[in-house]
């Protein structure tokens, strides 16, 4: 496009877009979790990672965990729009607690072929405290836990080790105000 | 063994209509509801409106809520049936009508295998209802069913379907009564039941100090009830505060009041925008600052502190930012603005805001309505000024459809009490008018109730005509005839070179013939000397009637604030031109 463009170049908007999680007390009922999805898709916003799970038999209640980005008047929008669906309870931004702990776990499968590369791994597991989980001739799973950040750190300096395959799941990050 | 005690699925929705007080329904029969046809079959409380398309049935239930207050009720089979109403439903949620839609699904052991007239309902209509339900087990129906018509009617009320599977219809369970429900409050988004007093307080001394306050009222207002219209009136009254409304305001403040600026926005009155554009304060009653009545945002109102009433908490700071916000209802909370103003003995009739409305009465002397009534052509604004003049004697409900002349009929008629003026605003639906006629008349049998229509807009529904003669509903559909879908032209004309692409309507039928072979009766004015007879013979005649109106072909629609523009950069007539960057920008634009 050229410079006379009448539609202007967001940058602002990505600048001003920053990292929530947000927390959403739901009845767990047939279709929730597609209202909730629609909504972000239908009005553009964006899901970077999402985690649902029953948390109360009892009340029947689940609770879905939403990485977004957004400025901030996007995401009181989003929470607005949240708490408008019939079976949420609750739309809670985590950032906006005065405080709150977040975690995220991740399983890693790691192949390598030889010994040098084995003990680089170990080494990166004993530094970020991951947890074996099997460890065979060449392969070896891991289940790291934290902060994104940290698992995004650990990941990072696995990638250093020239020749390794990795494969991995991550459950998006959960949160809870304390 | 059976129990005396229990119904089936199909009974049960009988019983729990009746128990809502429901009188009316809309609908269209199909495999996947014929046990609910057959228990329509054999029971006198519930009328029955046959319509002859599924978006006959939704839009005539919008007319019916809109008209009443009341719940708008309508039946539609699975499959086709109910893909005929998303639009409906989609109207309904953008302009806030409370409806509630059964619908009949394919037997539960046939969902998921691609049956007959099987489709994902509750899929396709989960974004545009405001809650959708489908029901797989019979002893959750009536609770089910009462919800649905409280989350319908509560808080910003919206459509609500619930989707019935054959067999649930045909299964048996207990019926439970309304009033043994309670309902789980998280789920009836009511809004505060508190009026919040510091807002209250707030916006009086706001009020107390400001030069240029304006209201700024849409259909949250409407929805709050005639009592919300008392509650304004009064405040207006009291405090010679200068008030516009949105299209869907119109009629919650008398439209011949001298101080009300008219309607607002796109094709609103220049004094209205204007006043908007240079207040310093802005009392926003139940509107949500949609795209066409804020024009360009960043130049939308920009000297003034803005207070907002709504019951929907997503319609505050959503388009633009507010100083002072409530969620209330807005009958509380204008109900205590007023005690507040009385029992503090603060006397705001001293403050009579001279130059404000000096100023205001300057841009009244643009005559932004003003229009050349020629001898001979009908001008499509003479047209409605006439219609106006010739039924306000009547308690009339207007509808419209969508286009020029549903703006020409909210410029031009004008209306003196709530519920009277139905339109679809949000969604801009075409084809929304004659069945939300139907739906009006059938609610308020005794009122002359006029669809004010294009000729593009009437031939989407008008199979309707046929269900209007069958229940002998006298509803008057007044056609503004140019040949052209207008305000595709008129936009074409200002945007796109006069390049009028597929917006002439070409090969258009005889509308009187097409009327009396419905069994209706049509009448016609060619020019300028047939029109107040053919007004005065369709309001005359106690039939349905089309009204057959030849218009100035070419005639547009202004004042306008084009796409893009801002309040104060309204086009008065076709000889303002816009400027050629406003028109690139708005190009883009809807």
């Amino acid at each position: 496009m050229s410079s006379t463009s009448v539609y202007p170049t967001p940058i602002n908007a990505f600048k001003q877009s920053k990292r929530s999680v947000l927390s959403i007390i739901v009845d767990n009922e047939p279709g929730i979790l597609a209202r909730i999805v629609g909504l972000f898709s239908g009005r553009g916003y964006n899901i970077e990672a999402l985690n649902v799970t029953v948390v109360d038999i009892k009340n029947n209640l689940s609770r879905i965990t939403i990485e977004t980005l957004g400025e901030e008047k996007v995401i009181s929008q989003i929470i607005a729009q949240l708490e408008k669906l019939v079976p949420v309870h609750s739309a809670t931004n985590l950032a906006n607690l005065s405080e709150s702990y977040e975690a995220e776990i991740c399983l890693v499968k790691i192949e390598f072929d030889n010994n040098e590369q084995d003990q680089k791994i170990l080494n990166f597991a004993d530094i970020y405290r991951t947890r074996t989980v099997q460890k065979r001739q060449n392969i070896v799973v891991y289940e790291i836990s934290g902060t994104s950040e940290r698992i995004n750190k650990f990941l990072d300096d696995l990638n250093t080790i020239g020749g390794i395959k990795v494969e991995l799941v991550r459950s998006g990050p959960i949160g809870l105000g304390i | 063994m059976d129990n005396e005690n229990e119904y089936t699925g199909a009974d049960i929705l009988l019983k729990a209509l009746k128990d809502q007080e429901v009188d009316t329904i809309f609908g269209y029969p199909g495999g996947a509801v014929l046990p609910i046809y057959d228990a329509i079959f054999g029971q006198n409380f519930l009328k029955h409106v046959l319509v002859r398309q599924e978006a006959g049935a939704v839009h005539a239930a919008e007319g019916y809520a809109r008209s009443s207050g009341k719940v708008g009720v309508l039946l539609v089979t699975s499959g086709p049936g109910v893909t005929n109403v998303v639009t409906g439903l989609t109207d309904a949620l953008m302009d806030s009508i409370p409806i509630v839609c059964i619908s009949g699904q394919v037997p539960s052991h046939l969902i998921g295998t691609d049956a007959f007239q099987e489709c994902d309902t509750t899929g396709i209509t989960r974004p545009c209802t405001k809650h959708n339900y489908l029901v797989k087990d019979v002893s959750k129906l009536s609770e089910t069913i009462h919800e649905a018509f409280k989350i319908a009617s509560s808080g910003r009320p919206g459509p609500v379907l619930i989707d019935i599977p054959k067999d649930v219809q045909f299964a048996k369970s207990k019926y439970i009564p309304k009033k043994d429900i309670s309902f789980r409050g998280h789920r009836i988004k009511a809004g505060s039941k508190n009026v919040d007093i510091n807002f209250v307080q707030e916006l009086v001394n706001h009020i107390k100090n400001s030069v240029r306050p304006i209201f700024y009222v849409g259909g949250g207002c409407l929805n709050s009830g005639p009592q919300a219209s008392q509650e304004l009136i009064k405040l207006v009254n009291k405090t010679n505060i200068p008030i516009t409304t949105t299209l869907h305001g119109l009629g919650c403040f008398p439209g011949e009041d001298k101080s009300s600026l008219g309607m607002l926005g796109m094709h609103g009155n220049y004094e209205a925008n204007l006043a908007m554009n240079k207040c310093d304060l802005m009392i926003n009653v139940g509107a949500r600052f949609d795209d066409r009545v804020t024009g360009r945002l960043d130049a939308f109102s920009p000297d003034s502190v803005k207070f907002h009433i709504d019951i929907d908490q997503s319609s505050i700071n959503k388009n633009v930012k507010v100083d002072f916000h409530t969620n209330t209802d807005i009958t509380l909370t204008l109900k205590e603005i007023n005690s507040y103003i009385e029992s503090n003995n603060i006397e705001l009739e001293k403050k009579d805001y001279t130059n404000w409305w000096g100023q205001i009465n300057d841009w009244r002397k643009k005559e932004c309505l003003h229009y050349e009534q020629g001898e001979e052509i009908i001008k499509p604004q003479h047209a409605i000024s006439r219609l106006y003049d010739l039924t306000s004697k009547n308690d009339t409900f207007i509808t419209t459809e969508v286009g020029q002349h549903q703006m020409w009929a909210a410029q031009y008629y004008k209306f003196s009490k709530p519920n009277r003026w139905i339109t679809s605003g949000g969604l801009g639906t075409m084809g929304f008018g004659m069945p939300a006629a139907v739906g009006a008349q059938m609610a308020n049998p005794d009122s002359l109730v006029i669809d004010i229509a294009g000729e593009a807009s009437f031939l989407m529904n008008v199979q309707e005509i046929a269900t209007a003669v069958q229940y002998k509903l006298p509803i008057k559909i007044f056609i503004l005839n140019n040949e052209y879908m207008g305000m595709v032209r008129q936009w074409q004309e200002l945007l796109h070179g006069s390049r009028y692409s597929e917006s002439y309507v070409d090969a258009l039928p005889d509308f009187k013939k097409l009327a009396e072979s419905f069994n209706a009766v049509g009448v016609r004015a060619k020019n300028i000397s047939e029109l107040d007879d053919a007004i005065n013979e369709m309001v005359s005649i106690d039939r349905p009637v089309i009204a057959d109106i030849w218009v100035d072909k070419k005639e547009n629609c202004f004042p306008m604030i084009p796409s893009g523009a801002a309040h104060h950069e309204m086009l008065l007539s076709k000889y303002d031109k816009e400027k050629p960057e406003n028109q690139e920008k708005g190009k883009v634009l809807v």
